[in-house]
């Protein structure tokens, strides 16, 4: 053996590595504590749910009207799962944590590094792990799920799934952040602080500077709350999906740089750096991609049918110059209902805001609150934010005529008349118990194979 | 122990080394001024069990993690037949068992036996004879946790042996055993290096180190004081019928 030859890497088998991971994060409180707490928090999110939704649905029953206004994913999805995001924000670190963190604390790191697999292996291993773990503890949510469909309500497909894949997103990024922590820190706790101080962190860029305009509102976007929203109106963004996958493969890379005790941390900071230039720029140009997808059932990110297909020949530029403050409830108001879905339905949407995004002076400005449309070398103003007005003012200045409504395709809205009462029996006493049985079959002592345990030596 | 170790090179025999396996050159590792090990140089035969000994803080740990690419040396070499050994490739030849680890607390011991016998695809004649070797039967069923600080060494020391690797360094691979326990252990590594199986153990009680090493190499201060057989280090230190004691104490 004259050149050294890694014992076994091409061939070290990986099920025992991710065997290994998998009875390492179940087989420790914090995923189960986590799953006792989910349920009453999820379950209680779920009854008030559906107390409100039927509530809504009473009145809406015999009118059409106000039927098309109850929507599951806003009455029941978004509470019930928000729930779940919380408890993913507040306790999923301290799960994801103990996949790296205890060996840390334990000194089993200095013999996992030694094993004949490669650090990105283990990191990776380390992150399914991680998922399964984050599945498990979705599972309180997703029987949500089985409860609304059993009261017979309605739940649609893309939509919901579409959620679920933004929860699962969320996960991942919190799950993947956690093992960076873990990565870069001594014990569990530094960690813990560590990935807290983040999502917390979030939170808090979330509700202070969100709004603001100039610096403030880009610093905001940063914040680690932005990556479900557009999941919860319904949008699978291209762009989203792409920034959230690069920032998860970065901290699994990051935390593959700082996973071997052996190298100096210089030697780290040299290696982490190409990951964040790369991330960064991926990240660039995940903000270029505009290519979203309107999932939900009643098309609320997108106009009318025969709108939308119209919209989609105008192939030249269309500017928009806004005449508002960012922080004005109008231009809220006029970016959801106007200005996101015309940059969706376009090809070539512009939209500038006139004062810049360092703020505008209302005061002694008579062209406050105008929107400036330019197509074709012409141009409009209107001070509306309804698309009831903007649309046919575009198609004026495209010299096209507003198209005729297509028939059908209707929202008819869900109302539904249901009693959630059985639901909590579920969620504080059997599911709750069903965590508890399944804790303790993990964790029971496992049977020995007779041709291992029988031999004899010395004792 | 019929464990299958790793076909070494013919014309290594034990005892008989033209080209000794492994070779550590002027290995230094400083924190900030001080130097926890200052050019430490010593070769390492097949077959062979060299103690590494010395007083509290003597850097035998650091030596031992340097050497295995756990700690960032700032200078030397590592070579092994001759050819340069980089840090990143170290764990295919050596497997370091640290003191003081308990792995993976909440597993229970069949199962971390288990994780190391598959990654390194051992049947189970060899698990069998592992666990056997070090008595690890009894507490098969038990969480690493709660096992005594005995059967967590035999442990380490069953994971150890699961290793194929040609050269094992152990630090304190005593601590925790009894007297019988001790000669019991000190008989399974006998047996291993027959096999020619190299172990570089850093003891800190010398009457184990004289029982079980073939070859002493005192560190002090981050420096080697001396290397060589307790005959080679009786007469260097011209104390004929000295203990390892009485030349541990003349030349620190």
């Amino acid at each position: 053996m004259r050149s050294p030859e890694l014992h076994g890497l091409p061939s070290a088998p990986l099920w025992p590595l991710l065997a290994k991971e998998l009875r390492e994060i179940t087989s420790g409180r914090a995923l189960w504590t986590m799953l006792l707490l989910l349920c009453p928090l999820v379950g209680y999110s779920f009854f008030q749910g559906v107390s409100i939704y039927t509530e809504s649905s009473r009145a809406a029953i015999h009118s059409p009207v106000l039927a098309s206004s109850l929507s599951p994913l806003d009455g029941i999805l978004l509470p019930t799962l928000g729930s779940f995001y919380v408890a993913v924000t507040l306790l999923f670190p301290f799960v994801a944590i103990r996949a790296l963190g205890q060996e840390k604390e334990t000194g089993a790191l200095r013999l996992l590094v030694q094993l004949p697999y490669r650090h990105s292996t283990l990191v990776s291993l380390k992150l399914a792990a991680v998922l399964v773990a984050w599945i498990l503890a979705s599972l309180p949510a997703l029987s949500t799920l089985v409860c609304w469909r059993f009261l017979g309500g309605h739940l649609a497909l893309a939509e919901t799934a579409n959620l679920l894949f933004g929860h699962l997103i969320y996960g991942l990024l919190i799950g993947a952040l956690a093992l960076f922590s873990a990565s870069i820190s001594e014990s569990a706790a530094t960690a813990a602080i560590i990935a807290l101080a983040v999502t917390i962190g979030s939170w808090v860029l979330d509700f202070s500077v969100a709004g603001h305009p100039g610096l403030l509102s880009w610093v905001a976007k940063l914040s680690l709350t932005q990556t479900l929203r557009p999941f919860e109106q319904g949008l699978l963004s291209s762009g989203l999906v792409l920034g959230a996958s690069s920032a998860v493969v970065c901290l699994v890379a990051l935390s593959t740089v700082w996973l071997p005790p052996g190298v100096s941390a210089r030697s780290k900071l040299r290696r982490s750096l190409p990951w964040i230039l790369i991330t960064a720029a991926v990240l660039g140009a995940a903000t270029q991609l505009r290519l979203s997808i309107d999932v939900t059932e009643d098309r609320r990110n997108s106009f009318a049918a025969a709108d939308q297909k119209l919209l989609a020949t105008l192939q030249l530029p269309l500017l928009v110059s806004v005449h508002l403050a960012p922080e004005d409830p109008r231009y809220a108001d006029l970016q959801r209902n106007v200005l996101a879905k015309l940059d969706r339905a376009m090809p070539n949407v512009s939209i500038s805001l006139a004062g810049g995004r360092q703020g505008f002076s209302a005061e002694g400005d008579e062209s406050y609150g105008e929107i400036e449309y330019v197509y074709d070398g012409r141009s409009d103003v209107s001070r509306s934010t309804s698309p009831r007005e903007i649309l046919p003012l575009i198609y004026s200045l495209a010299g096209v005529s507003p198209p005729a409504p297509m028939p059908g395709g209707e929202y008819p809205g869900y109302p539904l008349v249901a009693s959630a009462d059985a639901a909590l029996f579920w969620f504080f006493g059997g599911l709750p118990l069903l965590v508890v049985l399944c804790w303790w079959w993990i964790r029971r002592p496992p049977a020995i194979d007779s041709s291992l345990a029988n031999q004899g030596g010395p004792s | 122990m019929t464990a299958d170790l790793p076909v070494l090179p013919a014309e290594s025999t034990i005892g008989v080394t033209h080209i000794p396996p492994l070779h550590v050159i002027d290995l230094t590792k400083r924190y900030g001024e001080e130097r926890a090990i200052d050019r430490v140089t010593f070769s390492a035969g097949s077959g062979e069990v060299l103690g590494i000994i010395g007083p509290n803080g003597a850097g035998k740990t650091t030596l031992l993690e340097a050497l295995v690419g756990l700690l960032p040396a700032d200078s030397g070499e590592v070579r092994w037949h001759g050819e340069p050994l980089p840090s990143p490739q170290r764990r295919s030849v050596l497997f370091y068992l640290p003191d003081g680890v308990r792995p993976y607390r909440d597993e229970s011991t069949s199962h971390v036996v288990s994780f190391f016998s598959a990654v390194y695809q051992r049947s189970k004649a060899q698990i069998a004879d592992t666990i056997a070797s070090v008595g690890l039967h009894p507490v098969l069923q038990k969480r690493v946790g709660a096992l005594s600080k005995g059967y967590n060494r035999r442990l380490l020391l069953a994971l150890a042996l699961l290793a194929p690797h040609p050269i094992l360094l152990m630090d304190e691979p005593f601590d925790g055993f009894d007297l019988r326990q001790t000669r019991e252990v000190a008989d399974l590594l006998r047996i291993q290096a027959a096999r020619g199986r190299t172990f570089i153990l850093a003891v800190h009680q010398l009457i184990d180190a004289e029982r079980v090493c073939d070859r002493l190499l005192l560190l002090a201060g981050g420096r080697v004081r001396s290397v060589g057989t307790l005959a080679e280090l009786r007469a260097q230190t011209s104390l004929p019928s000295g203990s390892l004691e009485d030349i541990f104490l003349a030349l620190t």
